[in-house]
């Protein structure tokens, strides 16, 4: 993009302390949002996806400063012809008038209105609290706009129960817009919605955004509203944006898994046209204590194998989320050999349980028989000896030390991909250098 | 342009508004500014031009002399007309919807009414009905309908029969030891009553959702260090505190009403602060931050409404509570002796009570009624004012 954009965001942080005893201590941090950037142009939509508790909402409270950063910059351009400025170094009075060009949309429509005001003065107190002393002038803007939005002027006397869901975020959009802002934050502005209400509250969006040359950040989980609204999209993933690009771009050519496995998700609507779900399998990581490397790798249905195996995709995932039981000492041997010797109880002695438990826990785990990769298969069978004959500690240790993917080593760098579509990922990585350099012997 | 009769937010021109600044004054802050000035004017005269020992408006012959305690109640009524009455009377609609669901609780309507005639009887009996003088022949009177033996009156005003005294409706409800009209000074106790539940339960409030809300808004260091103060007052002994005033400086109802006020709001603060703080989670709250109000703005124009049902609620217990304490305090004999308070006169009648019980079963029954109305009016109004309640049941 040539032209300079109106909010720029450069590796913004919101870590949340997590404290311990009398004295709060500081015993580590929630990472919700660990270093994002991007750029929104004037009059763009940029959307935000990603599942719930990756960070989407508190990245859009501390760059609109509902809550404080605690790292990074949040560059805006009011507009005044001073260029871009660091909103997270605004004062107080900066910040007022930051509130005038950036205003957001909430998720619940029903909690975002005072239900002891009328929604007009909800409306209106935007106004008033910026210094709009005349009380008939408010009441006419917010009269006027209210009918922008789809409601009736008569409407500015009711209370908030006495709407729909639908018109209660008509509201909420009217409350966004009253201050004629550059910027809205539309935090999963229709998720609490019926569907069939969705598409109006969507088309009024974007009606209204063209009208006024609205720049948007559009939260969302839902990859098929977000197809709809945006321009671009930036993926995240615990914290931290995995991809970014194009809408189109992104949606027709993902090159991050975890952007393959989101849009996976999305229903098509022709019934024979079938694609392949992906399942992520593997605990979501905390972001207390995100994984090393790349943070995806923990759930990565392709996540690297070293050079030395040669396994089936799926296998080298299900020893990884093996291993890492083992390692977080969640496999109960104990427990499943009860349930072994249960089972055998019924009639055919086995010769040797243990071959029965490991048997057991190989199919808990999705784990073949015998791996197809010899190595593999005896540096697995040696931790299972180990496992089995009770020692916990050592089998990790086998475990930890005999399967590693790339992945965790290190953090893998963003990879342009052309119009501004980047991810991080290190199987693009890979890709890219092999089209450069195609004598590279990377395996 | 047609701006001018139907002006649009886009076309609103910011730096013109926000350089102007200034505070929108609306008609009622006018009119509240007004009044506060007017009874600081009354105030100002009655201790600087009127002497001493005159009483305050006997420049137009009026000869009451305005205590302190008046001066308060003043104000407190003030204060319940500008913010409770008012905004009342402008959301009719909302009163409307709040009276609907108010009428359901039947006892609760008739304690409503109870209780006005209470605070009517309070504010104008006084001026109507002269006040109950002493007059030792005519003591002991019983009530209408009631008798006691002769021997112990000095004087029977009703009829005479085998030796003993009848009631008359001159004195419907009897006479004291020292021959005062117990109806007049019921309706007496009824502005004591007044006086204590009004100011001292409006201090109360005040400073409990006062120090709740912020508290519960602010969070973190204000948080701890209100709720902590809120800790030791609890632990204070208020009675003990009182009595040391009584035997230094001598108490009355004037200190009474003050250490109530002052000293009993600790459970008001927890129990508003525990609501607010549930309230200021919800995402109109962080909309009002986001429009750019102050932390002045968000507190009083959504917590504290948000939080009020539950302000009220308790305010309806905090009035019954200081009319016992204050009936409890009068009945150990360290009441102020110079009014005449419910309270002073159950612990008159104490001596009494097995020949002329009305002395304090009289007063005591209008407490007990007062107390009960109060306790019925906070249950009906929890369930009336409970907006998230409706909101569900509709949705």
């Amino acid at each position: 993009m040539t032209e300079r954009p109106l909010l720029s965001v450069r590796n913004l942080e919101k870590h949340y302390p997590i404290t311990e005893g009398v004295l709060s201590r500081r015993v580590g941090a929630a990472r919700a949002v660990d270093g994002i950037s991007f750029d929104i142009a004037r009059g763009e939509t940029l959307g935000l996806v990603g599942e719930s508790g990756c960070g989407k909402s508190t990245a859009a409270s501390s760059l609109i400063r509902l809550e404080e950063p605690t790292g990074g910059r949040v560059l805006f351009d009011d507009g005044r012809g001073e260029g871009l400025r660091d909103v997270t170094r605004f004062d107080e009075a900066d910040l007022k008038a930051f509130r005038r060009n950036a205003q957001m949309i909430f998720q619940d429509p029903s909690s975002s209105l005072d239900p002891r005001m009328t929604v007009g003065s909800s409306v209106a107190e935007s106004l008033m609290v910026h210094g709009m002393t005349d009380r008939t002038r408010r009441r006419k803007i917010v009269e006027n706009l209210l009918e922008d939005v789809g409601l009736s002027a008569d409407d500015y006397d009711r209370y908030p129960h006495e709407f729909s869901g639908g018109q209660k975020q008509r509201i909420g959009l009217a409350r966004a817009l009253v201050l004629n802002p550059d910027l809205i934050i539309a935090d999963e502005p229709v998720s609490a919605l019926d569907v069939s209400v969705r598409a109006e509250i969507l088309s009024l969006v974007d009606r209204l955004q063209e009208e006024y040359g609205l720049s948007m950040l559009f939260i969302s989980h839902d990859m098929s509203v977000v197809r709809d609204v945006c321009d671009r999209v930036a993926v995240m993933y615990l914290g931290k944006i995995v991809e970014i690009g194009e809408t189109e771009e992104v949606f027709a050519n993902p090159q991050h898994p975890y952007t393959e496995a989101l849009l996976s998700a999305i229903p098509t609507p022709d019934p024979r046209q079938r694609r392949k779900g992906i399942e992520l399998t593997g605990k979501v990581p905390s972001p207390v204590d995100p994984p090393d490397g790349c943070r995806f790798h923990t759930r990565c249905h392709r996540v690297i194998q070293p050079d030395e195996y040669d396994l089936e995709q799926s296998h080298w995932r299900s020893l990884l989320n093996f291993r890492d039981e083992v390692v977080a000492g969640a496999v109960d041997v104990g427990k499943v050999r009860e349930s072994v010797e249960a089972g055998a109880a019924d009639g055919d002695a086995e010769a040797t349980p243990d071959a029965a438990v490991e048997r057991e826990i190989r199919a808990d785990f999705g784990l073949p028989e015998r791996l197809s990769d010899a190595a593999a298969e005896r540096r697995l069978g040696d931790a299972f000896d180990r496992l089995l004959s009770g020692n916990e500690d050592e089998a990790a240790e086998t475990l930890a030390a005999a399967f590693v993917t790339p992945c965790e080593e290190s953090v893998p760098e963003f990879v342009d991909h052309g119009d501004g579509h980047r991810s991080a990922c290190f199987l693009t990585a890979r890709d890219e250098r092999a089209l450069e350099r195609p004598a590279n012997a990377e395996r | 342009m047609a701006t001018e009769d139907s002006p649009r937010f886009d076309t609103v021109d910011w730096d013109e508004i926000t350089s102007g600044g200034g505070r929108e004054v609306t008609k009622s802050l006018v009119a509240l500014g007004a009044s506060l000035a007017g009874l600081a004017a009354l105030l100002l005269y009655d201790y600087v031009v009127v002497p001493d020992r005159t009483a305050t408006f006997a420049a137009v012959g009026w000869g009451y002399d305005v205590t302190k305690l008046d001066w308060l109640l003043a104000l407190s009524l003030l204060f319940v007309a500008f913010y409770g009455a008012l905004p009342l009377y402008r959301n009719e609609r909302m009163t409307r919807y709040y009276w609907k669901e108010f009428k359901k609780n039947r006892p609760a309507v008739a304690s409503l009414v109870f209780l006005a005639v209470v605070f009517v009887g309070g504010v104008f009996g006084p001026l109507v009905i002269s006040s109950p003088e002493s007059e030792l022949l005519r003591q002991f009177q019983p009530p209408v309908f009631m008798e006691i033996p002769q021997n112990y009156v000095i004087e029977c005003v009703g009829e005479r029969a085998a030796g003993v005294c009848r009631g008359t409706w001159q004195h419907p409800l009897g006479t004291t030891p020292d021959g005062r009209d117990i109806f007049k000074m019921i309706v007496y106790g009824m502005q004591i009553s007044m006086k204590v539940g009004l100011i001292a339960t409006l201090m109360a409030v005040v400073i409990g959702a006062s120090v709740g809300t912020v508290s519960a808004y602010a969070g973190g260091m204000v948080d701890e260090v209100l709720m902590r103060y809120v800790d030791i007052q609890q632990s204070f002994p208020t009675l003990v505190l009182y009595l040391l005033i009584i035997y230094t400086w001598g108490g009355g109802l004037f200190t009474m009403v003050l250490l109530f006020g002052l000293f009993s709001w600790e459970g008001t603060a927890r129990y508003v602060r525990s609501n607010a703080l549930s309230k200021s989670e919800e995402e109109y709250m962080k909309a009002s931050r986001l429009s750019g109000a102050g932390t002045y703005h968000t507190i009083r124009r959504h917590l504290i409404p948000n939080t009020a049902s539950s302000i009220i609620t308790d305010a309806t217990l905090l009035i019954p509570a200081f009319l016992l304490a204050e009936a409890q305090l009068s009945f150990l004999g360290l009441g102020d002796t110079s009014v005449a308070s419910w309270g002073q006169l159950i612990s008159v009648g104490r001596d009494h009570l097995s020949y002329a019980p009305w002395i304090t079963l009289a007063p005591g029954l209008v407490l007990f009624l007062t107390i009960l109305a109060f306790n019925f009016l906070g249950d009906a109004l929890l369930d009336a004012l409970n907006p998230e309640a409706r909101a569900e049941a509709e949705s």
